[in-house]
């Protein structure tokens, strides 16, 4: 097999169809970058699910004098009716442990939290958290009977539950992924016809070739392998692009989520690498397979 | 070299046969003009030879192959014992005379320095010495058929065919082109030569195949056109 030979039918062959080719480029890329993108979002989540789902909480914040919910009437509860809190949540089945947050604990934490933004770190104030009760639940999914019995209680401020909050973020990243995907299913059935096309087409303006190879004998993997080739050089090239746009994806996306949603694990670049490789070698491959099943229809033996 | 064993070609249901219990046989060496009306088959019968189209009833065998046991997979390597040439020519139009014969060896993936090696020696052989580097359009019709000769020849094939070589040329230069397959029979190469060329067949005296609808009528040693055609 005579390399330089090969690869030279190629670059004839992605010349001349150099609008296909373009067009068939642009869309492997953005077919891939929306199939990585998907990947991605779904690797996110899974991996900020397992992450939260031992250290969500349900969290019970007491009355203070600042608290604004009326049933509170501007009045902290007594020890003993802290304690009767403590001791309802622990007899509650679906409890695993509760642990106390003191006003001091909280105003540390909120302090550490937000050190990195002095003006608004500045701003909290000792008794502005008041105290609460995390509460670690045996099974995160089973927090209802937990919120019902706490809600309104009196002594009782309000009760989140982190878990909701969590999930109303991974239903907004899931949606995300599935539009990903969707999008992505298309532009692959876009690539896959737009390859058959333009291999049509350069098996046809080279028909003489073909023809005049067939009559010396050339093997069947001589006079396909260009066509292939030439499938696969179009779908590494719009890989290419496709892996700048995962790129961005990671940093602008993915990034700016996990920052501004101050509880989600990011995504490391050797995630994203894989996600990138996986992609480039499935636009690669489609792009081989199409033409390959393409010239079996337009080039006989 | 090439048995035909009681072939028949049907290329669609209704239509009558191209070819319909036709038995030849060409030993090596041989020099056959196929002759017959338009229509007769002839280009049927070569073509079969190739394998590009199956009998539809019968064997051939060809360089000691049985061409209904070939698969597919050993199909090229027949054809790269047999050597082509058209009425047409079939050149390759951005290639140079050169390039051309050499693209034959290429595509079947011999070395460089082997196509550089032959590749002058059978374009001294067809009579274009010198002309290796003119492009097809600069060179006659009776130049380019003698490329399109270098090419099917260059891989030295034990078989020559030839549909109407001689078709879109004229006489005279017609005379140099079968002086070339001559040359190359010579060579021990077995021709068969489809032609309309009555005057080059009566000149040449060679074997005479005469197809008729599709079935031999006449297998004459150093036959003549035929007296259908007003032959001698
Ligand atoms: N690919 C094909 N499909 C269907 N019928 C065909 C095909 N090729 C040839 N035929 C038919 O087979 C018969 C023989 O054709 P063939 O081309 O062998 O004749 P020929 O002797 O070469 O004619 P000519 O001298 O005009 O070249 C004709 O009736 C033709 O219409
Ligand atoms: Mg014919």
């Amino acid at each position: 097999m005579r390399a330089q030979f090969v690869l030279q039918e190629i670059w004839i062959g992605l010349r001349r169809n150099l609008t296909m080719t373009i067009a068939l480029v642009v869309t492997v890329a953005i077919a891939m970058a929306l199939f990585g993108t998907g990947v991605l979002l779904k690797m996110q989540v899974d991996k900020s699910n397992n992450y939260w789902s031992d250290k969500v909480e349900v969290s019970v914040y007491l009355c203070n004098k600042l608290s604004a919910n009326p049933a509170c009437q501007k009045k902290e509860p007594s020890q003993s009716d802290k304690d009767a809190i403590k001791n309802q949540l622990q007899s509650m089945p679906q409890v695993a442990s509760v642990a106390a947050e003191t006003q001091a604990q909280a105003y540390q934490r909120a302090k550490d939290r937000f050190k990195d933004t002095p003006g608004f770190s500045d701003t909290i104030q000792l008794g502005d958290i008041p105290d609460s009760f995390r509460v670690k639940l045996k099974d995160p999914k089973q927090y209802a009977a937990v919120v019902a019995q706490m809600q309104g209680r009196q002594g009782v401020d309000q009760v989140i539950n982190e878990r909701a909050i969590l999930e109303k973020f991974f239903k907004i990243l899931g949606g995300l992924q599935w539009a990903a995907l969707i999008i992505a299913a298309i532009q692959v059935v876009a690539a896959v016809l737009l390859v058959a096309n333009t291999i049509r087409l350069s098996a046809f303006n080279r028909r003489r070739e073909t023809g005049i190879m067939r009559l010396v004998g050339a093997s069947n993997l001589y006079i396909q392998l260009p066509f292939v080739l030439e499938g696969a050089i179009a779908g590494l090239i719009g890989g290419i692009f496709a892996a700048v746009l995962l790129g961005f994806s990671k940093v602008f996306l993915l990034g700016r989520l996990t920052r501004n949603l101050q509880f989600a694990t990011e995504l490391g670049w050797l995630d994203v690498t894989q996600v990138i490789v996986f992609s480039v070698c499935f636009g690669v491959v489609l792009c081989s397979l199409a033409s390959f099943l393409t010239l079996r229809r337009y080039l006989k033996i | 070299m090439i048995h035909f064993d009681n072939v028949t070609k049907v290329y669609s249901h209704q239509g009558r046969p191209a070819l319909q219990g036709v038995n030849v046989a060409v030993e090596k060496g041989e020099f056959v003009f196929l002759v017959g009306p338009s229509g007769s088959g002839k280009s049927t019968f070569l073509r079969l030879i190739l394998k590009e189209e199956r009998p539809t009833q019968g064997g051939i065998h060809v360089a000691g192959k049985e061409l209904n046991k070939l698969t597919n997979w050993k199909i090229p390597h027949l054809r790269r014992r047999i050597g082509c040439v058209f009425q047409d020519f079939r050149l390759l139009p951005n290639k140079n005379v050169n390039e051309n014969v050499a693209f034959a060896l290429e595509v079947i993936g011999k070395p460089r320095r082997f196509i550089r090696k032959v590749v002058p020696e059978v374009i001294d052989l067809v009579g274009l010495e010198g002309k290796g580097h003119r492009m097809p359009d600069e060179l006659s019709g009776g130049e380019q058929q003698r490329v399109a000769i270098a090419r099917a020849f260059v891989n030295r094939p034990m078989i020559l065919l030839a549909d109407e070589p001689t078709g879109n040329i004229d006489p005279a230069t017609s005379i140099g082109i079968m002086k070339v397959l001559d040359r190359i029979n010579r060579t021990g190469t077995t021709v068969v030569m489809a032609t309309h060329d009555a005057a080059i067949v009566d000149a040449f005296r060679k074997r005479v195949v005469e197809l008729e609808d599709g079935r031999v009528v006449r297998d004459q040693s150093r036959g003549v056109y035929g007296q259908a055609y007003g032959g001698v």
